[in-house]
């Protein structure tokens, strides 16, 4: 037993996720990542199963506890009660905490998800915005997609749902200041903020410093690809 | 003896859900969902038009929100930027908002990855009572909050969705339907955070699915069902928001309507009740017809929307379907819904010019 998974079995979704695995296989069976990507959550049980530092630091590296999709079909389906899926919410924290997740390219997405879903619902009270499905970020949705952002406020006044109300009920309304100091008072004392900050300077680490981070996050909006930011090689 | 049997059995696989003419089933409070109100907004207004609709336009019930709710974060939390701790505690918010600020006991949410996060975080109050405890203190201490927990179910601490609450008066709606799917074959796609992290929360448990299947069948449909029926539509969080990643999603769309086309290539239309399934089960088809060249042509509408078809909502200003990757017009003419053809499909989606 080693002091990542000391600090691995602290996290409650462990806890609740990882009873005895059989190495059944079920899960990756049924498993969407595992089709589509070379991922096996039967793996993943085994190695923290093993409780073997060196290899949950090589898998909490790479992209792999990225690829799962977080359906949690596999809880459903295993004999022995185990939540695969919630293995690798952990393993992922873990990741963040540690800064290996700058390791991988899937790891290094997770700033588009902090500065997506954690700055949103700092800001605004709620983990997507209307103006974040963007046309081109989203070009399956069609021309009639970028029609409706062309459109935005009248179309959804038109639909009923109005945006951006202040004082009111409704869909996508402005979350009264007082009751966001709320919201961020929450995430201050639950360790989200922390959490977040752990990813931006893992990022920071990881690739030289503040300023390439704002280069990463720069290219991603432009090229809507990550991988198109290439990193420095440290002399 | 066998027929008794069997209700046994099927007894267990139900889900108690106060319907409106049942004490406290028309009175509710509940909260939005992010996910909907980003993809597909025009949901949550037909969402509310059913609910609330006069006469035989709805159910006639009375839903409140909070201006002050917020989103249960749980689309940050499986994109793994909170911990648990943080989903308890804004859930304790929303929970406690609802019964002391707007006097309600009974409480739904429109979003399914809401519904799963609500039952994980229910459950664990249930069985660790440090958690309960740490939950109230932080909620006391960040927001000088009181803390309440919903019964909706049978009387036990649980929430229920939005598609529970539609269930549970499927048959007043199907009486007042203006239109039926009579003659129109359906399935069903449950989301996964509604049917598998918790399928004892689901109606029909997690081996009989009922609660779209009974909608279907309900407003006269033929149920379809075919093997992939229960995979997962590849929404994935991560997968379907960061761009590159979204052959994920694809993938797992393609993989779903091989199935369907194979098993029954008449089935042309697929129910959800989750935000995210709503969206990539359509709009994945425009990506597969340009990457695959195969077209499937399967409408995919949330319950809402079906409930605002069958009950003659307009289905452009009311149930949104100005913005799905496959037109909603054959199936419109399939079940003999007028719509103004002297426009073009452009034009009837399009309220405000070219
Ligand atoms: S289904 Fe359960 S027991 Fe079988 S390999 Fe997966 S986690 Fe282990
Ligand atoms: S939650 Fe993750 S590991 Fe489990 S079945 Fe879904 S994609 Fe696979």
């Amino acid at each position: 037993m080693g002091k990542l998974y000391d600090e691995l079995s602290k996290d409650i979704e462990i806890k609740h996720s990882m009873y005895a695995c059989m190495d059944c296989g079920t899960c990756t069976a049924l498993c969407a990542a595992a089709e589509f990507y070379d991922y096996s959550p039967r793996e993943v049980m085994d190695i923290v199963q093993s409780r073997d530092d060196e290899k949950i630091k090589e898998l909490i590296s790479s992209n792999k506890i990225w690829y799962c999709g977080q359906c949690l079909s596999c809880k459903q389906r295993c004999p022995r009660g185990n939540n695969p899926g919630g293995v690798i919410l952990a393993l992922r924290r873990l990741s963040e905490k540690t800064g290996l997740f700058a390791e991988s390219e899937k790891g290094r997405q997770q700033l588009i998800a902090k500065r997506l879903f954690g700055d949103n619902m700092l800001k605004r009270g709620y983990t997507l915005l209307a103006t974040n499905p963007i046309p081109s970020h989203f070009p399956e949705l069609g021309e009639d997609w970028e029609y409706y952002h062309e459109h935005i406020k009248e179309m959804r006044e038109w639909w009923g749902v109005p945006m951006d109300l202040e004082n009111s009920p409704g869909c996508h309304r402005m979350v009264p200041e007082k009751d966001m100091e709320e919201l961020r008072a929450i995430y201050k004392a639950t360790g989200a903020v922390d959490l977040m900050n752990k990813v931006e300077e893992g990022m920071a680490k990881k690739l030289g410093g503040k300023e390439e981070v704002e280069k990463f996050w720069q290219s991603y909006q432009d090229n809507v690809d990550s991988r198109l930011y290439k990193i420095k090689e440290k002399k | 003896m066998r027929r008794e049997g069997k209700a046994r059995v099927w007894e267990k696989h139900q889900k108690a859900i106060p319907s409106a003419d049942e004490p406290g089933g028309n009175k509710w409070g509940f909260v939005r969902s992010c996910l909907l109100q980003a993809v597909a907004p025009f949901t949550e207004g037909i969402i509310h038009k059913v609910m609330t609709g006069k006469g035989n336009k709805g159910l006639g019930m009375d839903i409140r929100e909070s201006a002050g709710h917020t989103s249960c974060g749980a689309i940050g939390f499986h994109g793994d930027v909170t911990m648990l701790e943080t989903q308890m505690v804004v859930a304790a918010r929303n929970f406690s908002m609802a019964h002391y600020d707007l006097g309600v006991d009974n409480f739904f949410c429109t979003c399914v990855t809401s519904f799963g996060n609500y039952c994980e975080i229910i459950e664990l109050w249930e069985h660790e009572p440090e958690l309960l405890e740490y939950t109230k203190k932080t909620l006391e201490e960040t927001t000088g909050r009181k803390f309440w927990i919903p019964k909706v179910s049978g009387g036990r601490p649980s929430v229920v969705h939005a598609s529970d609450v539609i269930y549970a008066n499927i048959k007043k709606l199907a009486k007042k339907a203006e239109f039926s799917l009579d003659g129109v074959k359906a399935t069903d796609h449950l989301g996964c955070h509604y049917s598998k992290i918790f399928p004892d929360e689901s109606v029909g448990g997690g081996e009989f699915p009922r609660l779209l299947a009974g909608m279907i069948e309900a407003y006269g449909g033929e149920l379809v069902d075919y093997p992939e029926r229960r995979h997962c539509c590849g929404m994935g969080f991560r997968q379907c928001a960061i761009p590159e990643n979204r052959g994920y999603t694809a993938a797992c769309v393609y993989k779903k309507m091989k199935s369907l086309k194979k098993t029954d290539p008449d089935c042309k239309l697929m129910i959800t009740n989750c935000p995210g399934c709503g969206v990539f089960l359509d709009a994945e088809q425009g990506t597969i017809a340009q990457v695959m060249g195969e077209k499937f042509d399967v409408h995919v509408m949330n319950y809402a929307q079906l409930a605002g078809l069958m009950l003659g909502y307009d289905p452009f200003k009311d149930c949104g379907f100005n913005v799905k990757y496959v037109p909603i017009e054959p199936l419109l003419d399939k079940i003999g819904m007028e719509y103004d053809k002297s426009k073009t499909q452009k034009e009837r989606r399009r309220p405000f010019g070219p």
